[in-house]
């Protein structure tokens, strides 16, 4: 079970962003897996040169978002306006470059990134083994979710965000600016994407291809959870990683599959997911 | 200008711009073409591009050595057996390429020797599955690599003679043809030699977490973990079971490892102690084998891979047998192929005319502390050598 909650945190912050993103800005970003990739790399290269590994995942969660940030105002902001097939369509081609440059520049291996030493090892009491890092992953998963809850909700910045995704015109009108917030949300959004490309890469270390089956469990948790519902990708991250952990004990070779059968079982039952907007 | 001068002139010139096309002509007749058909996207794109790689390396050499023109054609299989069919039907059909050498996953390359064998061209592999050489074995289709028994065989009986008192085996395994095979190879070797496989989990070709089955072998406590994936899922498996603990509480062994390139993924600490089964090994003392790595350094500036070496010898060996045939046609391109002796990159090696399988040594390494490596890449030492191989009979091959 604890390692189920481990996995289903880990894909909550997978999630986090893009659900994030979708609802407060509308907007399919098929781009988060290679903004998750870049990430991941970043702090790859960072801990290789020798950096602190802590200095290493702020430092390319920090670039992450600076980089999405420029890709939206320069880029992704034209085509708000325009129907989600053309998000998808560029947000792919996003991802497409960012996974060939990814390639250019690291070459098409992939490599390992050390836990910090403090978090080397694992906890042992009686039967019960765990890694020291996984269960480090949840508590710092944990704390971040309630961070970016209390933000959005109880913080005078979400206001305004949230204000700003019911009605961008009335928020223009009383001065705000909407395009810098939506700037805002967006590389925040990338930003996490990069977090938890930092925050995997010990365990599952770095590949080029690793954005694409992050992008793919990313939209399974925020389609279960309901697209935009924040507490929805918590409990649909929770809820997928056990689900595949129990299975893999039950029916090992059926886990992935159930990850699938119940996504499409929701959306049969529940078409706006779990926590889905009316 | 007069008439004559003029008509003499348009005709000179018409001739001179044609003769790059005569010329591209002659050399088109006389190009020799061999499909590389391996996975350039997806999980095991590395593989494929090293593979890649060691193709041109061998046609470069080729062409130099028999002073004709020689061409790989890389077509990215995506390791989709559907993709990898498609491929090679296209290249068939339309570019009219005779000579195959590629397949990374037997799934893959089960499908596309098949392929071959209806299209009429040559195809040889490095993919693992009994089947491919066995039960599913056509005309068609070579394959240089030691198939799962042998894998299995040269890698653990050393071990279970190594360590008396490892009873207790887990597996975890790919389910598909390549990991059925080693799998049931295992148990076999296990059986014979009254040792306990105390579970198994089967995971998808697709799988990325392997936490919880790690903790289902752990629970079994067994004394050796015995890892039957390949590539970059292996690379995922050992991580995992590494930040799990489990080196320091049982021998962690890997049937089928992908070489150099397996060892630099994951780096010498997290493989330190860990035994790799391997089908190549870039210190393999053998005069081939120093002549490609003296190529592939001079060429890439790297040591070759398992992925480079495999693909080079593949490729070569296609190559050579047109040049001993005289011609591509996959017949005598066969006809060459079969019960050849050769000098390769584990010494020795020998084609079995009965069901195309090379005769050829498999490896067993252990991984070296950082602190002992002589070099960058001296990552193992090999513990062990030699060949293991079911007869065409019992392997169930009956050539057409």
């Amino acid at each position: 079970m604890l390692n189920g909650i481990g996995l289903g945190m880990l894909y909550f912050l997978l999630a986090v962003g893009l659900t994030i993103i979708f609802g407060l800005l509308q907007f399919v970003n098929f781009a988060h897996g290679a903004f998750y990739l870049l990430g991941a790399y970043l702090t790859y290269d960072f801990v290789e040169r020798g950096m602190n590994f802590w200095l290493a995942m702020v430092l390319a969660a920090v670039i992450v978002a600076v980089v999405a940030g420029v890709v939206e105002a320069v880029l992704l902001r034209r085509i708000y306006k325009l129907p989600h097939t053309f998000h998808i369509l560029v947000t792919v081609g996003i991802a497409l470059f960012i996974q060939e440059l990814v390639i250019i520049l690291w070459g098409p291996l992939g490599g390992s990134v050390a836990a910090p030493s403090v978090l080397n090892g694992v906890v042992m009491v009686g039967d019960f083994i765990y890694p020291k890092y996984r269960l480090f992953m949840i508590g710092f998963t944990a704390v971040l979710a309630i961070g970016l809850y209390w933000a959005l909700e109880r913080t005078r910045l979400g206001a305004i965000v949230r204000a700003g995704s019911e009605s961008s015109e009335n928020m223009a009108l009383l001065g705000y600016d909407t395009l810098r917030i939506n700037t805002l949300v967006f590389a925040a959004g990338a930003g996490l994407a990069g977090l938890a490309g930092a925050l995997v890469a010990p365990i599952r270390g770095v590949e080029p291809f690793m954005g694409i089956e992050a992008l793919s469990i990313a939209f399974v948790v925020v389609v279960i959870g309901g697209m935009g519902s924040y507490v929805g990708a918590l409990v649909a991250g929770i809820l997928v990683g056990v689900v595949q952990s129990l299975m893999a004990t039950i029916w090992p070779e059926g886990a992935r599959l159930m990850i699938y059968l119940g996504m499409a079982a929701v959306i049969v039952l529940l078409p706006r997911g779990l926590y889905g907007r009316a | 200008m007069n008439r004559r001068s003029f008509l003499s002139s348009t005709a000179g010139a018409g001739a001179l711009l044609a003769t790059p096309a005569l010329i591209r002509a002659a050399y088109a007749a006389d190009l020799l073409k061999v499909g590389i058909p391996v996975p350039i996207s997806g999980a095991n794109a590395a593989n494929g591009k090293y593979a890649s790689m060691g193709a041109l390396l061998a046609a470069e050499e080729a062409a130099a050595k028999y002073g004709r023109a020689v061409q790989t054609f890389d077509l990215d299989t995506e390791g989709k057996p559907a993709t990898a069919v498609r491929k090679v039907q296209d290249a068939i059909d339309r570019d009219q390429i005779k000579l195959f050498a590629g397949g990374i996953l037997s799934s893959e390359s089960l499908a596309m020797g098949k392929e071959c064998e209806k299209g009429g061209a040559n195809f040889i592999t490095t993919a693992g599955a009994d089947e491919i050489t066995g039960t599913d074995c056509n005309k068609a289709t070579f394959r240089w690599s030691v198939p799962t028994f042998g894998a299995i065989n040269q890698s653990i009986r050393p071990i279970i003679d190594a360590l008396p008192n490892a009873k207790r085996w887990y597996t975890i395994t790919p389910q598909y043809v390549f990991g059925e095979g080693l799998l049931k190879a295992a148990q076999d070797v296990l059986t014979e030699k009254g040792l306990d496989l105390v579970g198994n989990s089967y995971h998808s070709l697709t799988e990325k977490e392997f936490s919880g089955y790690l903790t289902n072998a752990m629970a079994e406590r067994p004394d050796v973990l015995l890892i039957l994936n390949f590539g970059a899922q292996c690379a995922d498996t050992l991580r995992q079971a590494v930040s799990f603990g489990m080196k320091e509480r049982m021998t962690i062994v890997v049937a089928w490892a992908s070489g150099l390139e397996q060892f630099e993924a994951l780096g010498a600490d997290l493989c330190e102690g860990i035994y790799f089964g391997a089908q190549y090994w870039h210190t393999v003392d053998a005069a081939q084998n120093a002549e490609l790595v003296k190529l592939t350094q001079a060429k890439y500036g790297i040591t070759p891979n398992y992925s480079l070496a495999g693909s080079y010898i593949c490729t070569k060996l296609m190559i050579d047998a047109a040049q001993t045939a005289g011609s591509d046609d996959p017949a005598a391109v066969r006809a060459a192929l079969e019960g050849l002796a050769y000098q390769g990159l584990t010494g020795d090696e020998t084609i079995r005319a009965a069901d195309h399988q090379v005769m050829k040594n498999y490896y067993l390494l252990k991984a070296r502390a950082k602190a002992d490596m002589a070099d960058k890449d001296d990552y193992a030492e090999i513990i062990s050598s030699g060949q293991s191989f079911l007869s065409a009979e019992e392997a169930g091959c009956k050539l057409g």
